[in-house]
């Protein structure tokens, strides 16, 4: 009976102990050993034996991409305008023993660095440059943690700006600038079209004249060449002359006595002679 | 108590011990309660042949069992390789082979670059004890942070 005891109480503590000592990792984790309270091993994905008792495993760390966001935060650029940015961090945890020794809590103190190193990049630039030049800031920060990280034995894969906003002072104002220079550009427009039209109306002034002195030269040409026909047509020959004159005369000397107000009409006598008058002959 | 036991086990006491510890194996992960199974219907086997005392019984299927799973570790188990790097960046990277695009000769740390992409980027910086000249082609031996610390092949 005694011996029944012994054998059944053997058999459960053989299944106890081998069932402690398997541990199946599954891929994607791995695990970390420490034989009576020291770091002994780190188990890979699949089936590993750890001696029960002495070994516990009091880590169970993922080794897939972590996405960590990092809150946002208000930073001050170099021209003392403050901006809130916040990020996303892709790390990746290729030493777990050191991930899980080397720092309390791994996600914190990367959260945190990658807020001092953001402050103090986008503190170096004007607040154009860092609206502006996210890929430079992505670089700089990589730069800047990835060498305090590799104690914990944390591969940083990426850093990613997601959000740059000029806070909401920062923002009215550009927005009053942007209007403001818009403004300007409305008024230049404006007076540059005017200025362009007075300059076109000017220049019409300028044409015209012109063209009505041409003109008045023209006319005064034709008129000289009128008289001198005129003059050559009659330099010898008056009685031509006298007679178309005399003509008119008589023509005129009928509408004066044909109109409303004309109470007496006195013809001249001598008409050839007041004709000649009129030539100065 | 054990004269009962002895009147009482039957071989097929053995089977059914062995077929419900093969059927647990199923809800406990590990697969070493197989090897128990197993080393039961072994042992009912046995008793069909020869007759054995209980204390005996218990003692050989534990030996057996212990064995299997001995054996199953040992020389079985790690045959079967890693059939993926994926989420182990550690494995990924250490052995790759990389040619030297920038050189490490008066500097800390040097680049190198390469064939294709691991883990989404193919130029790396690197530390190495020797100085390694550009072009020449270099072995990954461990990871600090962002920067390989390899060794000239």
């Amino acid at each position: 009976m005694e011996g029944l005891s012994v054998v059944a109480a053997l058999v459960v503590l053989v299944i106890i102990t081998i069932g402690m000592g398997v541990r199946i990792v599954p891929q994607g984790s791995k695990h970390i050993v420490q034989r009576l309270g020291k770091y002994h091993s780190t188990l890979n994905p699949g089936m590993n034996i750890i001696i029960p008792y002495v070994d516990q495993v009091p880590y169970k760390v993922t080794t897939k991409d972590i996405v960590l966001d990092i809150p946002s935060q208000e930073v001050i650029t170099e021209d003392n305008a403050t901006i809130i940015a916040n990020a996303v961090a892709y790390i990746n945890i290729v030493s777990p023993e050191k991930a899980v020794y080397g720092v309390e809590d791994y996600e914190i103190a990367i959260q945190n660095l990658v807020q001092t190193a953001l402050r103090s990049i986008v503190g170096e630039m004007s607040l154009d440059s860092a609206l502006s030049s996210r890929d430079m800031i992505k670089a700089k920060l990589k730069e800047a943690i990835s060498d305090d990280i590799a104690d914990w034995g944390i591969n940083l894969k990426t850093v990613e700006i997601q959000d740059i906003n000029p806070s909401a002072t920062m923002q009215k104002a550009m927005e009053e600038q942007a209007a403001a220079e818009r403004q300007r550009r409305a008024t230049v427009t404006r007076a540059e079209g005017e200025k362009q039209a007075a300059i076109l109306e000017a220049d019409g002034r300028l044409e015209a004249s012109k063209r009505d002195a041409q003109a008045q030269i023209v006319l005064a040409d034709a008129s000289r060449e009128a008289i001198e026909r005129v003059t050559r047509a009659i330099s010898d020959k008056e009685l031509p002359v006298m007679y178309l004159l005399g003509e008119r005369y008589i023509g005129a000397l009928e509408n004066l006595s044909s109109s409303d107000n004309a109470k007496n009409i006195i013809f001249p006598a001598d008409l050839p002679n007041a004709v000649k008058g009129l030539l100065n002959r | 108590m054990l004269e009962w036991l002895n009147t009482h086990i039957a071989y097929w006491h053995w089977l059914v011990l062995g077929l419900l510890l093969i059927t647990a194996e199923i809800f406990v992960s590990g697969f070493i309660l197989f090897w128990f199974g197993l080393a039961a219907l072994a042992m009912g086997v046995l008793l069909m042949l020869v007759g054995i005392p209980i204390t005996g019984q218990l003692l050989l299927w534990a030996a057996m069992s212990v064995a299997l799973v001995f054996l199953w570790l040992k020389f079985i188990k790690p045959n079967w390789k890693d059939r993926t790097t994926s989420g182990m960046a550690m494995e990924a990277l250490t052995g790759q082979v990389g040619s030297v695009i920038e050189s490490n000769i008066g500097r800390p740390r040097g680049r190198l670059r390469f064939p294709a992409p691991i883990l989404g980027e193919d130029e790396w910086q690197f530390m190495s004890t020797s100085e390694v000249a550009i072009g020449e082609r270099v072995k990954v031996l461990n990871i600090s942070g962002n920067t390989l610390v390899v060794s000239p092949l």
